[in-house]
């Protein structure tokens, strides 16, 4: 069989992949669930950010409800990046290119750090806290719960690099890496979500 | 012969289901109150409108129920015939429900957009603050629905543990409620108004009720809010519009200045 | 030993009946205690804060521990079995959800051994009262966490087996129906529980992180934590009782020897149920003055149409039927009869001016107990009488059983027909105690008095258990004249469940099966 022509169309997917697909479905709801919350603090709020619930403690303490936008754009930028890197890994693969599945995800995983490396900077240059009105309840929560998932995918990917290493995956046979990179889109549409939601449409 | 016994049969299921479900019935009337209040009244219509559909389906579904238990109980070994279903007994008993359905939740509309109406501007409004564990009412003397009376300030009645407050209010006179919380969820239910609102933090939240009836009935807290929460009590004291401004009057004698610089008298009243 | 490692279906299911059988015993005990304080009014049996501690992990233990993880046990023994199935999806996912539940019941009642105690603000936990309570309140969450990871994971787990691993000639349309119900139930699970997951790190992070999710000082809105949690917690509800339809919709046709009567119908009445769930959450809510009364209303309303058109097809069952009446019948009765009532009074608080009056109040817990307990419980027991045979290869005696069922269907109706009479009285719910004025007392009385009366009706059923255990096995494979083929292997199965499958052509392939002997032999 010629590689990468015949895997895709009749096969169905696997027991493991449905169960994937649908467990991928729960942490959808998890993070609907915080968005959720996310809008309604916002629709409550006659502004947004919510200045005037500061107090005077608060202020005199250099409280600032902003966002650092430019910095955000770039590592959003750097996640879609890895998006493109993994789908390509899987690409590879599927034509039985073994090289191109490594250097796809190592690459991916390189730029998910930088994303996370960069996260953890933003927060230290941010001016509230999340005990800072709800803004800062709201942004820290559905940020860092998206952080926590992005490591997740981190360690996922490292885990099928290292499979990968060990030789696992052929052109026929690389469901593993068809749903670790499934998950890392995920990841990163849950956070053009939150990147649309928290930094554009305030602005 | 045999047919006839069988009409019997079914006929004594009905009428024993019918008298249990007569008897449940009135037992149930006879321990709800009809309310005294406007708004009640047509609350507790919709009450028993939903109490006799109650009823009537569960008479006629438990005595199907036991009936069939009864005449179609094993006999022999033989297999009864194997039915699987009828498409149009399942349209029949989708379709009816679904009328029912939407004749109560009408009658339910139309009872709840009546007892939502807002007060008046001059109504009586009074403003009520649930705090752990008790109730503070205050009532403000500019707003005091139809007896007006000439004097700035407030009388407010709080409760403490050991005495719970009692709210009056004049008879055959809107009153309306604005319901204000300094901690947590607490509910206002009164009884006799078959009504509760809840007290919300960060909320203020609105009802008016016309009272009826005099005398004096119970309260009490409706949500949860922490370890006294059963002893979140206070009672209402309905009277004659004259009485109650014979009641303002003299409470109003111990008007003073108090810390806010507002005039107010506090007033520690109560059972207990 | 071998019961701490298992990966077999059977085991694991076996391992959550006696988890889930230990805490509705727990749940009991506290179920008792709070009976036996508001006996009397008054009373000081239990001071205030105890109380409140109490209730709330009945509660908690009742819902979280015991009726939503018990389906899990029957669906883990029973769904591979009636689809013909060698084991579940993921055996060591299956294995994983399990013992995810032990260090969850710990952490929630280790509660009590904390300072402050155990979670004392209700099963649902309202903010901002929840945000005041101590350390218990935490082990609670985290709790809850463990025990909603376990559903959801379970719940992917389910969907697959279902959806891959059934017999040949079984479609889709000829599942027995409590695989149905374990399929709509494990929808609900995968898509509602992880809402609770987000609002339970929401509460954690304001409880523990100073965060404004609920509090309007910092903008946050206290009706928010309402809103998400009841938006998993009416589905779950349905979580709690869909399996024990199915349960009794596999009993009925068993001991009425025809068909389910519109199997169809009742698949989509499941189903029905299921979506509309999702759409009901705020009718907990009617009074908090926040909430689209009107489309809360239509909705909940219309939920009671599926759930009519089921009542009406177990009749349909019934009639016609040689009906006979066995422990598992006489509990499937005791179901329809009971969540029969408990359905019609669920109708008053549908009707959004009645629950003005009727929400916290008795009234509300009186129909919480007749679907969970007049429903759910009596389900359980169905169950247990029905599978005995199956799991332990013993048959649980016959009159003890009636003797159990007599105990609780009579302690049950006196313990909770009363309490709709004290809420229409004006009863609150969640009080530790009332006044002697109140005139709340004799009705109270009955009501423990009732609740004892389920408690000794207890006894014949442990009983029954020990007698049982100390027989031989001895059933045969099919000791009911079943329809699904968990009958159609030995009692227990073996390991690999079958050595041969009948073909499966309807969704009663054991009485196909059967009937098709019975030709042969007549010809």
């Amino acid at each position: 069989m010629t590689a990468g022509t015949t895997t895709h169309q009749k096969e169905s997917m696997s027991n493991g992949m449905l169960g994937f697909i649908l467990f991928l479905a729960s942490e959808v709801m998890f993070f609907g669930g915080l968005f959720a919350a996310y809008f309604i603090a916002r629709a409550d709020s006659p502004s947004w950010p919510p200045t005037e619930l500061l107090s005077a403690q608060q202020i005199a303490d250099g409280v600032k409800l902003e966002l650092e936008v430019v910095l955000t754009a770039i590592s959003t930028g750097i996640l879609i990046l890895s998006s493109v890197t993994v789908q390509w890994a899987v690409f590879q693969i599927q034509r039985g290119n073994q090289k191109g599945l490594l250097w796809g995800l190592f690459i991916s995983i390189v730029l998910g750090a930088i994303f996370l490396v960069m996260q953890m900077y933003d927060y230290t240059q941010l001016h509230f806290r999340a005990d800072d009105t709800v803004f800062g309840t709201t942004f820290y929560t559905l940020t860092g719960f998206h952080g926590a998932h992005v490591l997740g995918g981190v360690i996922i990917m490292t885990l099928i690099l290292g499979r990968s290493l060990a030789g696992h995956f052929t052109a026929e046979h690389h469901e593993a890496v068809e749903a670790a990179s499934m998950y890392w889109h995920f990841v990163d549409i849950v956070w053009i979500a939150l990147f649309a939601t928290l930094y554009l449409i305030p602005a | 012969m045999q047919r006839s016994l069988k009409h019997i049969r079914l006929l004594a299921t009905l009428l024993i289901a019918l008298v249990l479900g007569l008897g449940s019935a009135s037992t149930a009337l006879a321990v709800q109150p009809g309310g005294i209040t406007d708004e009640a009244h047509e609350m507790h219509d919709l009450f028993l409108i939903m109490l006799y559909f109650s009823i009537a389906l569960f008479v006629i579904i438990a005595s199907v129920l036991v009936y069939a238990l009864i005449r179609y109980r094993r006999k022999n070994d033989e297999l009864p015939k194997q039915v699987h279903g009828s498409n149009r007994i399942e349209i029949l008993w989708t379709g009816i429900p679904i009328i029912i359905v939407i004749v109560l939740f009408t009658l339910s509309l139309i009872t709840l957009a009546s007892v939502e109406k807002k007060a008046e501007q001059n109504a009586l409004t009074i403003e009520v603050t649930g705090f752990q564990y008790q109730w503070k009412f205050v009532y403000d003397l500019n707003d005091l629905g139809e007896g007006e009376f000439a004097e700035d300030g407030y009388i407010t009645i709080i409760g403490t543990p050991a005495n719970e407050p009692e709210l009056v209010l004049p008879v055959d006179e809107v009153v309306e409620f604005n319901l204000k919380s300094t901690d947590v969820i607490h509910s206002f239910y009164v009884r006799d108004f078959l009504y509760k609102l809840d007290l919300i933090p960060g909320r203020i939240n609105q009802f008016s009720v016309t009272p009826r009836e005099t005398g004096v009935f119970r309260a009490q807290c409706a949500e949860l809010c922490g370890v006294n929460h059963s002893l979140m009590r206070f009672t209402v004291r309905i009277v004659e519009r004259e009485e109650f401004d014979i009641w303002i009057r003299e409470t109003v004698k111990h008007l003073q200045q108090d810390q806010d610089n507002k005039k107010t008298v506090r007033v520690n009243e109560g059972k207990k | 030993m071998d019961w701490l490692t298992t990966v077999d279906h059977k085991k694991l299911g076996i391992l959550y009946l006696w988890f889930t059988l230990f805490f509705f015993a727990v749940g009991g005990i506290l179920a008792i205690l709070v009976r036996t304080q508001l006996a009397v009014g008054e009373n000081t049996f239990l001071a205030n804060d105890a109380y409140n501690q109490i209730f709330t992990m009945h509660a908690s233990a009742m819902l979280f521990l015991f009726i939503i993880p018990i389906w899990a046990g029957f669906g883990n023994y029973f769904v591979p079995l009636q689809i013909g199935a060698l084991d579940m999806a993921f055996p060591r996912i299956n294995a994983l959800s399990f013992w995810m539940l032990p260090p969850a019941g710990l952490l929630m009642f280790a509660g009590f051994l904390v300072d402050g105690g155990a979670a004392a603000g209700g099963w649902t936990a309202y903010s901002p009262l929840s945000r005041q309570a101590g350390m218990g309140m935490d082990l609670w969450i985290m709790a809850v966490l463990l025990l909603g990871m376990s559903s959801t994971i379970g719940a992917a787990n389910f969907l697959v087996t279902m959806f891959r691993m059934r017999a040949p000639g079984m479609t889709m349309f000829r599942m027995p129906i409590f695989t149905w119900t374990m399929l709509v139930t494990a929808l609900l699970q995968l898509l509602a529980t992880p809402v609770l997951a987000a609002a339970l790190a929401m509460l954690f992070i304001d409880r523990n992180y100073g965060g404004a999710f609920f509090d309007p000082n910092g903008g946050g809105n206290v009706v928010l934590w309402q809103n998400v949690f009841w938006f998993y917690s009416h589905p779950a509800v349905y979580i709690m009782i869909l399996p024990g339809m199915g349960i009794i919709s596999e009993i009925l046709p068993v001991f009425s020897r025809k068909p389910l009567f519109g199997y169809k119908a009742f698949v989509f009445a499941t189903m029905g149920i299921g979506a509309l769930g999702f759409s009901v959450w705020a009718h907990h809510m009617f009074t908090t003055g926040a909430v689209l009364l009107p489309f809360f209303g239509i909705m909940t309303f219309m939920i009671g149409v599926p759930t009519g058109v089921k009542i009406f097809n177990w009749l349909g069952t019934l009639w016609g039927g040689s009906i006979s009446f066995k422990a598992p019948m006489l509990f499937a009765l005791g179901f329809v009869s009971m969540f029969l009532i408990g359905g019609l009074n669920g109708t008053f608080s549908a009707a959004v001016p009645v629950d003005f009056a009727l929400h916290d109040t008795y009234f509300v817990v009186a129909h919480i107990h007749y679907v969970l307990f007049g429903g759910s419980v009596f389900a359980v027991f169905a169950g247990m009488y029905y599978w005995f045979p199956k799991i332990w290869g013993r048959k649980l005696d016959e009159r003890l059983g009636q003797l159990h069922f007599v105990f609780m269907f009579i302690g049950f109706n006196l313990a909770f027909f009363p309490m709709h009479l004290l809420g229409l009285d004006g009863m609150p719910r969640r009080i530790a105690t009332y006044a002697n004025e109140s005139g709340w007392e004799p009705l109270n009385i009955l009501s423990t008095v009732g609740a004892y009366i389920i408690a000794i009706g207890m006894i014949p059923f442990i009983i029954n258990l020990v007698l049982a255990f100390r027989r031989p096995p001895d059933q045969p494979n099919d000791p009911w004249e079943g329809n699904t083929l968990e009958w159609a292997t030995t009692s227990p199965p073996p390991v690999h469940n079958f050595d041969s499958i009948p073909p499966v052509k309807s969704e009663r392939p054991l009485f196909d099966a059967r009937q098709e002997n019975t030709n042969m032999e007549n010809h």
